[in-house]
C-alpha cells in the first residue's frame, strides 16, 4: 500500500513480565512490530499467547517492562501520562470485544466522548454542531440513523459495536486498534462490522491492528503477524 | 469538557446520590437553624442582661470602717462631669425576705424547690437620676403588655410613670401610717400573688455594733406601686426596687417621713451609662478608678467592671455552650460527608469500566480524578444550597413553625416560661451561614477525595479486561 517509509507506529523489544506471587510471569519476550500508513496488520494466536497485551502495551494502555513504542515519531512511554493519554485521545482509536459504550450517554453522545475529552468546555461548545453533524454522518453511514438517541441497553450487539467504532474513529485518528471486535457477535452481524472496519481503513487509509482467531478475516489483511508464548513465530503476507 | 458533563451523568443515573445530597441538606440546615437560636440565645440574654444593668458598674461596699464618704454626690459628681458620661446613678442593695399575710409566703419559705425566689434583692434607687444610667424607666413601661405590646393588664402597672414610688391609687392612707412604696419584678408578683395597693413585709438583717451578735433583725410593711418587667428571669423574679432614701430608713430603723441619720448606709452601688460604650467602655473605666481612687472615693474593697465583666459567667457560658454545639453539630457533616465517601466508593467500583473506557479513550488520571470530586461538588452544592436556605427559613419562621408542631403534636417544644422569652429566639448570621456552606463543601470534597483518588489509580487494563 503506502511505500512512504513513516511509521504510524513502531514497537522495539517490547518485554511484558506480570508480578504473580514472589514468580514473576513472562508474556510477551521482546516484540519488535513496525506497522505503516494504511497498512492491515492482524494478530493471530492462540489463547493466553498475550495479543491483548501486546495491544495495551502499544495502545499506551499498559507500560511494557522493557522496549520502547514510537507513536507519532515520538518514544510514547516516555512522555508524560498528561501527553500519553492525549496521544491516546487523537493518535488511537479502539474498539473492544465488549463494545465498552457508556451506559449513561445515548449513541451520538458516545461517538462524542473522545471529542469532549479533547476539548475544553468553551472550545467543544464552539464546535457542538459541527460534532453533532459529524457523530450523526457517522452513525448513519454505519446504517443507525434510527437509532441516535438510543442507550446502549436498548442496542443490539452489533448496533453497540458500530456505535464504538463510530467513536474510535470520531477523531480521526491515525491508528485503529481493535481486539476481537466481531469475538462477541454472531457470524452475519460480525461480517457486517468487519465489512465497515474495513471500508474505514480503505477511506482513511487508516493502519489497522487486529486481533483475530479468524484465519478468512485474517486473509482480507495485508499482512498476519502470528503469535505464540509470547514470541512472534510466523509473518505472511495476505491479500488484503 | 466532559468532566463536568460526566459528573452530571453519573449523577443524575444514581439514584443513591440522592441520599448524599439529603445528608448534606440536613446537616446544613441542621447547623444552620441550631446556631441561629444558639445566637439568638446569647443576644436575648445580652439584651435582658443589660435591661438592668449599667454599662458600668461601681461596686461599693458600705463597710463601717471605711473612711469614703457615706454620701454618693462627690462620687457621682465627679463621674458626670466626664465628657464619655451620658448618666450616673446611685444605688443600695439589700437582700430580703418578702412575706404578706397569706399561706402562701409560708409554703415558699419551707418549699426548697423554689428556692430561687426566697430571697428578694431590694434596690434602692433615685427615680429622678435612674433614667439617665439604666433601663429602669422602659422596664416599668414593660409590664402588663402583651407580645404586642398592647397593655393587657393595666392594674399591675405603675400608675405614674413620672413619678413611680408615688402611692398606688388602690391605697388608702387613712390605714394605718404611711408606707413606702416599693416596685416589684413581674415573676414576684405573680409567685407571691401580689396586686398593685397590696402590703408585703420585708424583712432583713444590718450590722450593729451594739448587738452581740454584731446584727440586728429589721422588717417593715411596704406597698406595692406596681411591677416592672426587665425580661431577664434571674431579674424579675427576685428584684423589688425601692427609693434609695426609703431604703436607708428601712435599714437604719426610722421613720418613713424622718429625716436620714448621719451614719446610715446610702449607697453600695454607683452605675454609668457612657456615650458611646463601644468605644469608650474599656478606657473610662481604667480612667474613672484612677481618678475616683486618687480623689479617695473608693479604695481596695471597691471594683469597677463594665457590664459585660460583671455578666462574664453568664455570656461566657453561653458562648462556650454555642461553640460547643457547633463542634459536636459539625460531627452532622462529617457523617454526611462520610455518606458521600460511601456512595461515591460504590460508584467508582461499580464504574470500573467506564473509567477503564474513559482512560482509553484519553482521559488523563487527573481529569478521572476531577470528575469524581465533581460529582461529590454536586452533591454538596445541592445539599448544601438547598440546606442554607431551609435552614435560615427555619430560623427565621422558628416561632410560627414550632407553634404549629406544638399545636399539631399537643407538646410544647419550647417552653417560653422556663427562658423567659415572648418568642423562640434566633438570630442568622449571614458570617455564620457562609462558613456552614463552605464547611460543608471542605468536608465532602475531602470525603470525596477519597474515592477520586482511587478511580484515577484505577489500572485501565484490569477494568476493562472483560465484561
Ligand atoms: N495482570 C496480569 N497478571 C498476570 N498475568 C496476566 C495479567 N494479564 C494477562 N496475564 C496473562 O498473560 C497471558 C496473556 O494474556 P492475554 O490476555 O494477552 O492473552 P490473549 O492472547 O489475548 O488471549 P485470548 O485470545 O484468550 O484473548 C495470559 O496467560 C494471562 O493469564
Ligand atoms: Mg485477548
Amino acid at each position: 500500500m503506502s511505500e512512504s517509509g513513516d511509521f504510524v507506529l513502531r514497537a522495539r523489544a517490547i518485554v511484558k513480565r506480570f508480578e504473580s506471587g514472589d514468580s514473576e510471569l513472562e508474556i510477551l519476550h521482546g516484540i519488535d512490530l513496525d506497522l505503516r500508513a494504511g497498512e492491515r496488520l492482524a494478530l493471530m494466536g492462540p489463547s493466553g499467547a498475550g495479543k491483548s497485551t501486546l495491544l495495551h502495551v502499544l495502545g499506551l494502555l499498559e507500560h511494557p517492562t522493557f522496549g520502547t513504542v514510537d507513536l507519532d515519531g515520538r518514544d510514547a512511554w516516555s512522555l508524560s501520562t498528561q501527553e500519553r493519554a492525549r496521544l491516546r485521545n487523537r493518535y488511537i482509536g479502539f474498539v473492544f470485544q465488549f463494545y465498552h459504550l457508556l451506559p449513561e450517554l445515548d449513541a451520538v453522545e458516545n461517538v462524542m466522548l473522545p471529542a469532549m475529552i479533547a476539548q475544553s468546555r468553551r472550545e467543544f461548545r464552539l464546535d457542538r454542531r459541527a460534532h453533532l453533524a459529524k457523530a450523526r454522518d457517522l452513525l448513519s453511514n454505519f446504517g443507525l440513523a434510527h437509532r441516535l438517541k438510543h442507550r446502549p441497553a436498548q442496542l443490539s450487539g452489533g448496533e453497540r459495536q458500530r456505535v464504538a467504532l463510530a467513536r474510535a474513529l470520531f477523531l480521526d485518528p491515525p491508528l485503529l486498534i481493535a481486539d476481537e471486535p466481531t469475538g462477541n457477535l454472531d457470524r452475519d452481524t460480525g461480517e457486517l462490522v468487519l465489512d465497515l472496519i474495513f471500508r474505514a481503513q480503505q477511506e482513511r487509509n487508516l493502519s489497522l491492528l487486529l486481533v483475530t482467531h479468524d484465519v478468512r478475516l485474517a486473509e482480507r489483511c495485508s499482512r498476519v503477524l502470528r503469535l505464540e508464548a509470547g514470541s512472534i513465530v510466523g509473518a505472511v503476507s495476505g491479500r488484503g | 469538557m466532559y468532566r463536568v458533563f460526566l459528573s452530571w451523568r453519573f449523577l443524575r443515573s444514581r439514584r443513591t446520590n440522592l441520599i448524599g445530597v439529603f445528608g448534606i441538606f440536613l446537616a446544613v440546615g441542621a447547623l444552620i437553624l441550631i446556631l441561629s437560636i444558639m445566637t439568638g440565645f446569647l443576644e436575648e440574654t445580652r439584651i435582658s442582661a443589660r435591661g438592668s444593668l449599667s454599662d458600668i458598674i461601681i461596686t461599693m461596699p458600705p463597710y463601717s470602717d471605711s473612711r469614703r464618704p457615706r454620701d454618693p454626690a462627690p462620687v457621682l459628681e465627679l463621674l458626670r462631669a466626664d465628657e464619655r458620661v451620658a448618666g450616673a446613678s446611685a444605688h443600695l442593695g439589700w437582700m430580703c425576705i418578702l412575706t404578706r399575710q397569706d399561706e402562701r409566703s409560708l409554703r415558699i419559705l419551707v418549699d426548697s424547690q423554689m428556692s430561687e425566689i426566697a430571697g428578694i434583692k431590694l434596690t434602692g434607687i433615685d427615680p429622678a437620676t435612674e433614667d439617665n444610667a439604666t433601663e429602669f424607666r422602659p422596664s416599668l413601661d414593660r409590664a402588663g403588655r402583651n407580645d404586642d405590646g398592647e397593655i393587657e393588664a393595666p392594674r399591675v402597672r405603675v400608675a405614674n410613670l413620672a413619678d413611680p414610688f408615688a402611692a398606688p391609687p388602690e391605697y388608702d392612707a387613712s390605714v394605718g401610717r404611711p408606707r413606702a412604696s416599693v416596685i416589684v419584678g413581674e415573676k414576684v408578683m405573680t409567685y407571691h400573688g401580689l396586686r398593685r395597693g397590696s402590703f408585703i413585709t420585708l424583712m432583713t438583717a444590718v450590722p450593729d455594733p451594739a448587738s452581740d451578735s454584731g446584727w440586728s433583725a429589721k422588717k417593715r410593711e411596704f406597698v406595692v406601686a406596681g411591677c416592672f418587667r426587665s425580661g431577664e428571669n434571674e431579674i424579675d423574679i427576685e428584684r423589688v426596687y425601692i427609693d434609695r432614701g426609703q431604703l436607708a430608713r428601712f435599714l437604719s430603723g426610722v421613720s418613713e417621713d424622718d429625716a436620714l441619720p448621719e451614719d446610715s448606709i446610702h449607697f453600695s452601688e454607683v452605675l454609668v451609662k457612657l456615650k458611646d460604650y463601644e468605644r469608650d467602655a474599656k478606657v473610662a473605666r481604667e480612667a474613672f478608678g484612677a481618678q475616683l481612687f486618687r480623689a479617695g472615693l473608693i479604695d481596695e474593697s471597691c471594683s469597677i467592671r463594665t457590664w459585660e465583666e460583671f455578666r462574664k459567667a453568664l455570656i461566657g457560658a453561653i458562648e462556650n455552650e454555642r461553640v460547643l454545639m457547633g463542634i459536636m453539630l459539625s460531627l452532622i457533616l462529617v457523617v454526611a460527608g462520610f455518606t458521600i465517601f460511601a456512595i461515591l466508593s460504590m460508584m467508582v467500583t461499580e464504574k470500573r469500566r467506564d473509567i477503564g473506557v474513559l482512560t482509553a479513550l484519553g482521559a488523563p488520571p487527573q481529569g478521572v480524578l476531577v470528575l469524581f470530586l465533581l460529582i461529590g461538588f454536586w452533591d454538596a452544592l445541592i445539599g448544601a444550597l438547598l440546606g442554607a436556605v431551609a435552614g435560615t427559613w427555619m430560623a427565621l419562621e422558628i416561632d410560627p413553625l414550632e407553634q404549629k408542631l406544638s399545636e399539631t403534636f399537643g407538646v410544647q417544644i419550647f417552653n417560653r416560661e422556663v427562658y423567659m422569652f415572648d418568642s423562640i429566639p434566633s438570630v442568622v448570621t449571614p458570617l455564620a451561614v457562609a462558613a456552614i456552606v463552605v464547611g460543608a463543601f471542605v468536608c465532602t470534597l475531602v470525603f470525596a477525595a477519597i474515592p477520586a483518588w482511587r478511580a484515577a489509580n484505577l489500572d485501565p487494563v484490569e477494568a476493562l479486561r472483560n465484561e
